[in-house]
């Protein structure tokens, strides 16, 4: 029981502790990546290569001052920012960073716990990211943060929809929501060159989760709930110091989160990337690749929001909407359909 | 069982929060919250399937459009007027009867009580294999009746004409 | 177990989030002017409620959400039971009808033309 519970616990230091060390090193990434694509230096000047800039930041941001506006709800004023974290954080606890481990005949799992609905788990916890923004800008009482909330939630229910379209027609053609068994499907290859990922079977369906994952994750283009021009900051306007921390870490955490089940989903999740299997592959060496693939995939994932963020700029509030209801959900929904018939029809 | 007694009490809290409650969106944040700790009383049991859809659907569904009306429409200044006096007691009379006869039929009928321990394994193919077969026609006509509450939402909400019309009378 | 594993997660989650929160509290600075705590509306006193009757397309845009999602979450074991059963025809013929009636209500969502945000 002792030995169970400190399993646990190590388990969860670990999955929490790796997306929030690399929180630092992301946003880096970022403004250094905006620097170059917009032919600027960007941070570069605390430490070498402006390295230290997130630490600074981080500093600077436990230093300020706590500004409590008088006119606020105080007590969903400080809870918006915790929900908003827990709820970025919960999809983590499910998602296997490598295949499970045998060691001494005992199984080990790589997850904070194991369970054969992980997709459903992972998907479902995230639906209910809105509720940090909807709190936050209800209880900063301020117009401008209110209708942040309001649009980031309406914006975040309308994509979730697509977005579900396409998690049906992946379980229904992996049939299984175990996320283990997901990535021994996708394991492999195709002609002897082309790796079994789910995306050369449902391209589609994969364009839609990814555009799915920048709605949900308020991302530009889709960042209508802050949009400096028109409502100044959104949902975070009246937020200072760590707690406007929060939010922003809550937001990089979503989108780790996020691509992490994108990639299970359609890149094959934990399975070593092609050309790493040349390695002889032993009980030490495929975990270490498996989990060097997997952190690779994401990294890809995030220096591709960072790529769109300054490539694209932002949607107008109603052709958001109309991407959101009368171009994607068709599609998602005749996906499905064409994605079922066609598997029927094939396997009589 | 300490987690099914706390879990309980949990439950029992937010749900007693969700009628008590003087503001509005407090008690529409105490009905996620009741939804949110049943959904762990599903995962507690081994059900992590049927927890799943209950967060995804009522916590993250119909809470939100709770949660979201609240704050859409200004409530505040409704809320000096909410059911009081009489009004409340007939409620809560009828309340405390329907509950009694729940327990009544739980004693009388000997329905066993679900336990972690009790639940099969194989639970949810056992629901798949009724719901796919002997349940298929519920489960189709299900979509029938979201059908319905979809017109009848948009005819509510979205009927530019009669919404002009009313704002007309209103003016007049 | 798995039970037990979430609540870990869920509880160590949450203390970090509060220790967190609390961090600035601590160390930041707590010089305060009279100005400082006032509400931001680009330097203008603020006019009315912040809690102000909001369009109706977003209660809409919620309402059609949820409706929707039952729909796609009923799909969800559907997906599940298809590749579990032997009876593919039958269950086949049910996701068709399931999803004609998905789409006429879908149809008939866009030609009310209720979700158009540009009038």
């Amino acid at each position: 029981m002792l030995e169970g519970i400190l399993e646990i616990l190590i388990k969860t230091v670990v999955i929490l502790g790796i997306p929030l060390g690399a929180l630092p090193i992301i946003i880096h990434v970022e403004r250094r990546g905006a620097g170059f694509i917009q032919r600027r230096l960007g941070p570069n000047r605390v430490g070498p290569f402006g390295l230290l800039q997130p630490l600074a930041d981080v500093a600077k941001f436990m230093f300020k001052e706590e500004v409590h506006p008088t006119h606020v709800r105080p007590f969903f004023y400080s809870l918006a920012p915790l929900v908003a974290l827990t709820v970025a954080l919960l999809p983590l606890a499910c998602i296997p960073i490598m295949a499970p481990l045998e060691i001494n005949g005992r199984t080990i799992y790589p997850e904070v716990f194991r369970s054969d609905m992980g997709i459903f788990y992972a998907f479902a916890v995230s639906a209910l990211g809105s509720y940090g923004i909807l709190l936050g800008g209800w209880a900063s009482n301020n117009k401008f943060s209110m209708l942040g909330a309001l649009r980031a939630c309406a914006q975040m229910v309308s994509y979730e929809l697509s977005l579900s379209t396409s998690i049906v027609a992946m379980i229904f053609l992996y049939g299984t929501n175990d996320i283990h068994l997901m990535v021994a499907a996708q394991t492999g290859y195709w002609f002897g060159f082309l790796p079994k990922w789910g995306f050369f079977i449902q391209p589609l369906a994969a364009m839609l989760f990814l555009v799915g994952i920048f709605a949900e994750s308020n991302r530009l283009p889709f960042d209508l709930a802050e949009g400096e021009s028109e409502i100044v900051a959104g949902y975070h306007l009246e937020y200072s110091s760590m707690k406007f921390a929060i939010f922003f870490m809550a937001e990089y955490i979503h989108m780790i989160a996020l691509s992490a089940l994108f990639i299970i989903l359609f890149f094959g999740g934990y399975s070593i990337l092609p050309g790493l299997d040349l390695i002889p592959q032993s009980p030490i060496i495929t975990p270490i690749l498996q989990m060097g693939s997997l952190i690779f995939k994401i990294a890809f994932m995030i220096w591709f929001f960072v790529w769109v963020r300054w490539t694209l700029p932002r949607f107008r509030y109603d052709q958001l909407m109309d991407i959101g209801w009368q171009r994607l959900l068709p599609l998602g929904i005749i996906n499905l359909i064409a994605t079922v018939l066609i598997t029927y029809f094939r396997n009589q | 069982m300490i987690s099914d007694i706390l879990l309980t009490i949990i439950t029992m809290v937010f749900a007693l929060m969700v009628v008590f409650s003087k503001k509005t969106v407090v008690s529409a944040l105490a009905l996620l919250m009741t939804l949110l700790s049943i959904a762990m009383i599903y995962f507690q049991l081994g059900t992590l399937f049927l927890a799943a859809i209950q967060v995804l659907v009522n916590a993250g569904a119909v809470a939100i459009l709770f949660v979201f009306v609240m704050m859409l429409i200004n409530l505040e200044q409704f809320e000096n007027n909410r059911e009081k006096g009489k009004v409340k007691l007939v409620i809560s009379v009828l309340a405390v009867l329907v509950i009694m006869g729940i327990f009544a039929l739980i004693i009388n009928n000997n329905i066993e009580v679900l336990t972690a321990n009790n639940i099969p394994d194989n639970s949810m193919k056992l629901l798949f294999d009724k719901l796919f077969s002997v349940y298929y026609l519920p489960f189709e006509m299900a979509t029938v009746l979201l059908l319905a509450a979809l017109v009848a939402c948009i005819v509510i909400t979205g009927h530019e004409k009669a919404h002009k019309v009313e704002l007309e009378e209103s003016h007049e | 177990m798995e039970f037990l594993s979430f609540v870990i997660f869920l509880i160590i989650a949450t203390v970090l989030g509060v220790v967190l929160m609390l961090i600035s509290n601590f160390l930041g600075q707590k010089k305060k002017i009279v100005r400082t705590n006032d509400v931001y509306e680009s330097g203008v006193n603020p006019v009315g409620s912040a809690t102000r009757q909001y369009d109706i397309k977003f209660y809409l845009t919620a309402i059609l959400f949820l409706l929707f999602d039952v729909e796609i979450v009923f799909l969800l074991p559907w997906a599940l039971a298809y590749n579990n059963t032997q009876n593919t025809g039958f269950m086949v013929a049910g996701f068709v009808f399931f999803m004609v009636v998905l789409l006429v209500g879908y149809i008939f969502v866009i030609n009310s033309k209720s979700l158009k945000w540009e009038e």
